[in-house]
């Protein structure tokens, strides 16, 4: 209890420390859906039906009283559904729209110049906690999960600061268990936690740092730095992005574990994909999860006509892309169309189907390295028109990276690489270790960050890619 | 015995770590020696009757080697590039740790810089001081905006980036580094005559900060609770920098705290300096000729207007000094 309270008052504190009107957008989504959480569940009460649905066992209370069939079970759901319908439609609504109109007042203002003078300013976070709060008053509404009767449970819920700044987005029913479960904090957690963010730090300062160094100076010449720097730097952000993001997310889940709350898995070495629809199975995991419980499967799913499914499908790629910010409508309606019709491009050869995947998917990553997506498809298209390949490389190591740093970047992808291949091995190996090994393996993770990492003046490290969206 | 191997090898990587900090932290031996300026004060016998402090006007123009040849003198610069106002403070209380001169020299044209101005420079002053609260102070009244304690405490966190720029010298002196300085002076023969001079700018004030003022009671007081005579001075420059606004205002402040002024740029054709030979960067700074010349001509006001001791008649020290005075000849060659 003590560890939560603290946890708390550290999130909010963190929270606060960048902004208190932050505080305003996530206080009214907390309190919205708290508040419409359990006038959903007070309806169905009062008005005769079960608090939640009758299949659902408490996880925290594993050999408590199972809730036993309630009869007429159907009907009275559908009763229930009908009590809180309006109030989860208001709420939803009034979060989404909170969202959708940031995203289109920020494009707006970087594109079209509105409000001139105003800085808009997106709510840290909030891209992340409205999916968490939406899915949380869903979950309660369909009966899945109990509405939370303490504010002070909901409240760190959402404001966890390890996840609310780039996910991975949580659900409650995860969360519950893990956040307020009695926790210990035991040596074997902070042996594990301390390994996964210093591994997180060295994806994120040793290899996108560098990476981020390259494609900086290629973008910002697109004059100078087409054809061939074009592709290169798709395959470079590919790198950059995963190496940031999944950085992040390891220093987050190893936060967590430090405290014995395990968060699940955001990634699952994605660019091993042989297809995109397998790459949004382990890319971003909570994200496309959360589309596809709450976005895809209520549009129908697959439950309907084949083009009704891959008119849903790509529906539900399209909001993803406007989940990322309104230049990405393209990029997600691309990935959509990839996922539909991506069975064409496969072929019976395991390598090449993972080379053509992480190709496809490196240049539909353009649209977030060039500030907009007229100049994205020219990059494109400058690749299969400008062969200045010799003189991109006789001119590599002025791209900002001397060869040391290289070498230091070749290697260390070669690591992640190995890593992503066999990464239940290593990991499973690193666990058996005695103390000395795992004390060896955190020494040697930190001294590379700490020699290797690109941190110091002029370099942000606390900024990451996904932190924007 | 459960904990001896993790506690070994915690020890290994607590030594690699040290080993790295000491590795990666540049050496200043062959390029930017400004940087062991602060450094080389600890290896010194402590013996100064007269410590100067202040910017790079105190470090090129003086050379306490001339004062002692001249007059018996025994001083030593406490100078750094671009030292601010309060690390002439922090410097001074430092150095009273170790010694208490009977004189204390400040060049005044800090005065001018009311905030932080450069990593770089704050690195080169502080960088290599011994840990002590007056290190602690220096820092946090350096910092700029994108800088942070923890570095200094940490230099890898600095200096990691340099693991591709290793050469030699980083081994070589990797414990021990080798002194460049003479009692602080720093030996520059070049000549670089004056031949343009920067426009002289207008300012929006021409009033000190009170920030400065603020650190400059602050010497005054520290001077006078140890008896010690503070003298402040102006050294020559031809560049337009130090405005006659300036040179009123510490003209007034010596004036109402009792402290003896100098500005050498009013004396510059007594003391002989010749701005064709006697710089190395166009009238900015002296060279090895010109601040020959200025060290002759103060230690001839120091000797007459502070009691200052004649070490050349003191068989201890003037046999340290006179070593010292034989590979200064030998460096000025």
């Amino acid at each position: 209890m003590l560890i939560n309270i603290l946890l708390l008052i550290l999130s909010i504190g963190i929270y606060v420390s960048f902004g208190i009107s932050n505080l305003i957008y996530i206080l009214f989504s907390t309190v919205t859906t708290y508040v419409a959480a359990r006038i959903i569940a007070n309806k169905r009460v009062t008005k005769g039906g079960e608090p939640y649905n009758v299949n659902y066992t408490d996880k925290e209370n594993k050999n408590a009283e199972i809730i036993e069939e309630v009869k007429d079970e159907n009907s009275k759901n559908n009763q229930n559904k009908k009590n809180g319908k309006w109030i989860l439609i208001i709420t939803i609504a009034a979060n989404a729209c909170i969202l959708i109109a940031i995203k289109i007042l920020l494009y707006g203002q970087a594109k079209l110049n509105w409000l001139s003078g105003v800085q808009i300013i997106a709510p840290l976070g909030i891209s992340y906690y409205t999916l968490q709060v939406i899915s949380y008053i869903v979950d309660v509404y369909k009966g899945k999960i109990e509405a939370e009767k303490s504010f002070f449970k909901y409240v760190l819920y959402v404001m966890y600061f390890p996840y609310l700044f780039i996910g991975p987005i949580t659900r409650y029913e995860d969360m519950k268990n893990e956040l307020f479960k009695n926790k210990r904090i035991k040596p074997e957690n902070i042996y594990n936690g301390t390994i996964r963010i210093l591994w997180g730090l060295t994806k994120k300062i040793v290899i996108a740092g560098r990476v981020g160094i390259l494609i900086g100076t290629i973008a910002s010449d697109v004059s100078a730095y087409k054809g061939a720097y074009a592709l290169l730097a798709m395959l470079l952000y590919s790198v950059q992005l995963y190496a940031d993001f999944s950085g992040g997310i390891d220093i987050v889940i190893g936060g967590s574990k430090m405290l014995g709350i395990n968060l699940k898995e955001n990634f699952d070495s994605p660019y091993l994909s042989q297809s995109i629809k397998e790459f949004w199975r382990r890319w971003h995991i909570a994200l496309s999860s959360w589309l596809k419980d709450y976005i895809y499967i209520p549009l129908g799913g697959n439950r309907c006509g084949k083009i009704r499914n891959k008119i849903n499908i790509i529906i539900t790629f399209v909001i993803s892309g406007f989940w990322h910010g309104m230049n990405y409508l393209l990029w997600g309606l691309l990935h959509g169309l990839l996922v539909v019709y991506g069975k064409i491009l496969k072929t019976k050869w395991k390598p090449i189907n993972i080379i053509i995947t992480f190709l496809l998917v490196s240049v539909l990553w353009s649209f977030f390295i060039w500030p907009d997506t007229l100049t994205s498809i020219q990059m494109i298209g400058s690749v299969f028109t400008n062969f200045n390949y010799a003189e991109m490389f006789s001119n590599f190591l002025e791209l900002g990276l001397n060869m040391a740093n290289i070498i230091v970047l070749i290697i260390s992808v070669i690591a992640l690489i190995i890593f992503d291949i066999k990464k239940e091995k290593i990991i499973s190996k690193i666990k058996n270790y005695k103390l000395e090994g795992k004390i060896a393996v955190i020494g040697t993770l930190a001294l590379i960050v700490l020699v290797f990492g690109i941190y110091g003046i002029g370099f942000n490290v606390n900024e990451f890619i996904y932190s924007k969206f | 015995m459960k904990y001896l191997k993790p506690i070994i090898v915690i020890i290994i990587f607590i030594l690699i770590f040290i080993f790295l900090n000491k590795l990666l932290s540049p050496k200043y031996m062959t390029d930017l020696v400004e940087g062991n300026m602060t450094y080389e004060y600890y290896d010194e016998e402590k013996n100064h009757e007269v410590i100067f402090i202040g910017d790079c006007e105190v470090y090129a123009n003086f050379s306490p080697m001339v004062l002692y040849e001249e007059e018996g003198i025994t001083s030593y610069v406490r100078g750094n590039s671009q030292q601010l106002i309060w690390q002439s403070y922090y410097i001074l209380k430092e150095t009273l740790k170790y010694e208490t001169p009977k004189v204390v020299v400040f060049n005044v044209n800090s005065m001018r810089y009311s905030k932080p101005v450069s990593e770089a420079y704050n690195r080169l002053a502080i960088d290599k001081m011994k840990w002590s609260k007056e290190k602690i102070d220096i820092i946090k009244a350096s910092m700029t905006k994108e800088e942070d304690f923890l570095s200094y405490v940490i230099p890898l966190l600095r200096y990691h980036s340099r693991f591709d720029k290793l050469t030699n010298e980083d081994f070589e002196y990797l414990f021990k580094n080798k002194n460049s300085m003479h009692n602080g002076f720093l030996i520059n023969k070049n000549i670089k005559p004056v031949e343009s001079l920067p426009t002289k700018r207008r300012l929006s004030s021409y009033e000190f900060e009170q920030n400065c003022y603020d650190y400059l009671n602050k010497i005054t007081k520290l001077c006078k609770e140890n008896s010690i005579k503070l003298v402040l001075i102006k050294a020559p420059s031809v560049y337009p920098y130090w405005y006659d606004e300036y040179e009123e205002q510490i003209q007034k402040y010596a004036k109402e705290n009792n402290l003896d002024y100098y500005n050498f740029k009013e004396n510059v054709e007594e003391i002989g300096i010749d701005y064709s030979t006697d710089t190395y960067d166009g009238g900015l700074h002296l060279n090895l000729d010109g601040a020959t010349k200025l060290s002759k001509y103060f230690s001839k006001i120091l000797k007459e207007n502070y009691e200052l001791t004649d070490y050349r008649e003191n068989e201890e020290i003037s046999k340290i000094y006179n070593e010292k005075l034989e590979t200064y000849k030998e460096a000025i060659k």
